[in-house]
């Protein structure tokens, strides 16, 4: 059945999209409903909320947030940009990674029209968007549900359909951009750049006065104007309308575009735009670092998604440094009214310090996961490698296959030590401009000593590589991650026991910036990491390449 | 001569499925083998199991007297090779990836590889992504013939290569052979195999079924003579001699068609007879030998026959 048309079979790709980013999303939006549904039990806490909040407002409206339904929408206006990831990738492959493989040309050998293929993938796209606004909308009424929401099943359903129109203008761009790249990613990047100066449009009228025109040119500027969970504020129709007509506007000008280029080309662009013509050269690349070896060549590759996770991961423990003091007054006395939060917190960032200095400690804890996480995605580019192919002729030349592997872990763990010294200056920094008092060896200690953690997912992605795909290897480290955050950071309150707490790598990364480097604990990590490694590379040097 | 490449009942199976079967032969050195089968025969299975990307279930394979899973590193360093699909990193340009891979081979000539580039005609700015299947396939020959190897293993190497390109590949292939080194090449474009190879194998459902020299595989084929007389002649004559399979009368008895394998001695002797127009017969190409392998079920394994 899902074979008879191209709509048909584009929407069965979508298939686990649609569920995992509707879902995902969904729980996106339930969460803080979750956690703000125990703020909200006095009225200090509510002044707090609001307050808090307020300290955001140039990034997401401050429109009852003291409810569950406005703080979930300020929450979502926040991450925006996160919900707009799927669309802005699905649309910019849409057509031009099915070209880029050459399968396009097949499907346009068939007896139909090109405008007719393109929309009907147009139209599956849309149609997987509408499954996820269903799916974010009902997760969404049933969160309301569950922590008190007032709003009805109706509002959960617009509040998913306009998510999901925002989500489609996005896409209309991204399918635009793609008609005049040559490859998909640069269409994706230009369509991610221009969101996020869609996003900062949308901040200007937040921050300057009178300056409510700039942000009208950005289409997120009306999809705020539709708040379905907020009943008193409601539903912008003629917004959401105009955002209908820019998805089907874009969308058109992309198809009308494609029917009308050479498949495999791109729209010709004015002369004034376009690149100097390419001239062939015969000649051969001198002295390039990254092609002096496969350690070099393997740095070479991690080299931006490091600087991109670096950005991220230091940026993040910079930032909280920053503005823990400026949030301290608010979050103890929001936090004083949940006691759930406040031993959550306890157990998560140590215990019995300061509350500045344990919510602090606490956000430090999330530092080991999001480098996991980059660590993760590096495993995914091994594994494919050798999926696809790529390491045969590598493997062809006078190399070691233990070197080989060995070479690419120590990039991986190259960059992870990267990470956590920018992280530690970072840190430094942000504590020095703050006037926060950090014990830097501490800090030193809550920075480098995610690094053995660093190290064992991807130890053990390699060891998983030995034998599974690349799909399934990244699937079982981030269900890995997932499990152990949750015994981790769920496992205390719950009052699991401590075998079960120290399954979890993050119990022996304990909580350095206030108790220090727990260095025997982190040796241990260390260990199991080489242990890991020591079997995927027995197993790797022993088995069949690409089989 | 000695052995470059030797292969003992070399056996591999993917869990269930057959890969190959005790396949046993050899390459002497400086010659240029050619490996024949359809797909899915076993060709690609046991180059890789010569390149050790594959371990061996069972048999053994040497190259240059070197255990090709033990000693594979050694080997490396003698080897050449273009696997059957190549894939490289889609974001280094080709300039970047031949000098990535003559850093990790060591001492390759330098204006050597810039002959190659120039001979390939190859545009070394592209990335490796944006090549048409036949540049990508220049860029995995150059690296193959980059540094001089003693032997080159090349799995379907000219698969989209432009007739033009493919000659040029045919007189590497050539100069090379002249140079003394061993050529170890699998194909299905058997006048690229007849044009450049001095002994074939031909490999059929993961067992060797033929061996020997291009001119002995030859000599097995059945072909074709036609003989045009200037009077009628008794066709029946020509049905009893050696080496003729069928015959058919032309012309109302001036002339016969003739289906023969093996000498055509007698037939000349016996055509000699009588007054001859002319003679012509079909030169047998790897072509028709191939489809006499393939033809149905083909002759059985225990066919094999290793004349090398």
């Amino acid at each position: 059945m899902w074979l008879r048309s191209v709509f048909l079979k584009t929407l069965r790709d979508y298939r686990v999209p649609i569920l995992g980013w509707g879902i995902g999303m969904g729980l996106v939006v339930v969460s803080p409903m979750a956690s703000v549904a125990t703020f909200l039990s006095t009225p200090q806490a509510r002044e707090q909320l609001v307050g808090l909040a307020a300290t955001f407002a140039w990034n997401a409206d401050v429109v009852a947030v003291d409810t569950i339904g406005g703080y979930a929408t300020f929450k979502i206006g926040i991450f925006i940009f996160l919900i707009a990831v799927w669309p802005l990738l699905a649309a910019s492959r849409m057509l031009r990674a099915e070209e880029d493989r050459g399968s396009l040309d097949v499907l346009l050998s068939l007896p139909r029209a090109r405008l007719g293929v393109a929309l009907e993938k147009l139209a599956a796209m849309w149609t997987a968007l509408l499954a996820m606004g269903l799916l974010i909308g009902l997760l969404t009424f049933a969160g309301g549900q569950k922590f008190g929401g007032s709003f009805s099943l109706g509002d959960g359903l617009l509040f998913g359909l306009n998510l999901a129109l925002l989500c489609a203008v996005i896409g209309g761009i991204a399918l635009l951009i793609s008609q005049f790249t040559q490859e998909a990613g640069p269409a994706a990047g230009s369509t991610a750049g221009l969101l996020l100066v869609f996003i900062v449009m949308d901040m200007v009228h937040r921050v300057i006065p009178n300056s409510e025109w700039i942000s009208r040119f950005s289409p997120i500027y009306y999809y705020n104007r539709s708040k379905p969970l907020v009943p008193s504020y409601g539903t912008n129709a003629g917004a959401m309308v105009l955002l209908l007509v820019l998805a089907l506007v874009f969308s058109a000008a992309a198809v009308w575009l494609f029917a009308r280029r050479d498949v495999g080309g791109t729209v010709p662009l004015p002369r004034w735009l376009r690149r100097p013509a390419h001239a062939a050269s015969r000649t051969l690349p001198v002295g390039d670092w990254s092609l002096r070896s496969v350690y070099a060549r393997s740095l070479g590759m991690i080299a931006m998604p490091s600087v991109w996770w670096t950005l991220g991961i230091a940026g993040f423990a910079g930032w909280m440094i920053f503005v823990v003091q400026q949030m301290e007054a608010r979050l103890s006395t929001l936090f004083a009214s949940s006691p759930t939060v406040m031993n959550l917190i306890k157990h998560i960032g140590g215990g019995d310090a300061s509350f500045n200095a344990g919510f602090l400690s606490a956000m430090f804890v999330l530092l080991p996961l999001f480098l996991m996480a980059f660590a993760v995605t590096q495993v995914n580019g091994w594994s494919a490698d050798e999926q696809d192919g790529r390491l045969e002729l590598l493997l062809a030349t006078p190399q070691r296959r233990l070197g080989v592997l060995l070479a690419r872990f120590a990039a991986l763990g190259s960059a992870t030590v990267f990470i956590g010294v920018i992280t530690l200056l970072a840190s430094a920094v942000a504590a020095a401009a703050s006037g926060l008092t950090l014990d830097l060896g501490n800090l030193a200690a809550a920075t480098l000593g995610m690094i053995p953690l660093g190290v064992l997912i991807a130890a053990v992605g390699y060891l998983a590589a030995g034998w599974l795909r690349s799909a399934a290897d990244t699937g079982l480290l981030s269900f890995l991650l997932l499990i152990w955050f949750f015994i981790s950071f769920i496992g205390p309150e719950l009052k699991w026991p401590d075998a079960t707490l120290r399954l979890s790598p993050f119990y022996y990364y304990g909580t350095p910036l206030l108790h220090g480097l727990p260095l025997v604990p982190l040796l241990g990590v260390l260990a199991v990491s080489a242990v890991a490694l020591s079997l995927g590379a027995l197993r790797f040097v022993r088995k069949d390449i690409g089989v | 001569m000695t052995s470059m490449i030797e292969v003992e009942k070399l056996t591999k199976s993917y869990g269930g499925k057959r890969g190959i079967a005790e396949v046993s032969f050899q390459v002497e050195e400086g010659d240029v083998f050619g490996f024949l089968g359809p797909n899915g025969a076993g060709k690609t299975t046991t180059i890789r199991l010569l390149m050790a990307l594959l371990h061996a279930d069972a048999g053994a394979a040497r190259i240059a007297g070197l255990d090709c899973w033990k000693q594979s590193l050694e080997i490396k360093r003698l080897i050449g090779y273009v696997p059957g699909e190549p894939a490289l990193d889609p974001n280094l340009t080709g300039g970047q990836i031949l000098e990535y891979f003559a850093n990790l081979r060591g001492s390759v000539d330098q204006a050597y590889l810039k002959r190659l580039v120039e001979r390939f005609e190859l545009d070394t700015s592209r990335k490796f992504r944006q090549y048409s299947t036949g540049n990508k396939r220049k860029v995995v020959l150059i690296q193959a013939f980059m540094h001089r190897p003693r032997l080159l293993i090349l799995d379907e190497p000219t698969s989209g290569l432009d007739p033009l390109n493919q000659q040029e590949f045919d007189r590497m292939v050539l100069e090379a052979r002249d140079e003394g080194r061993t050529i170890f090449l699998s194909s299905h474009v058997l006048s690229e195999v007849e044009k450049t190879c001095t002994t074939v194998g031909i490999i059929r459902a993961g067992r060797i079924v033929r061996i020997g020299d291009v001119a002995e595989v030859k000599a097995i084929k059945r072909y074709e003579m036609t003989i045009t007389f200037a009077t009628a002649i008794p066709v029946e004559t020509f049905k009893t001699l050696d080496g003729v399979l069928e015959v058919e009368a032309l012309n109302h008895g001036h002339g016969v068609r003739l289906a023969m394998q093996g000498s055509a001695d007698a037939v000349v002797k016996a055509a000699a007879r009588y007054p001859v127009v002319s003679l012509t017969s079909y030169e047998p190409s790897l072509e028709d030998i191939f489809l006499r392998y393939y033809e149905g079920d083909g002759p059985r394994s225990t066919e094999a026959d290793h004349v090398a």
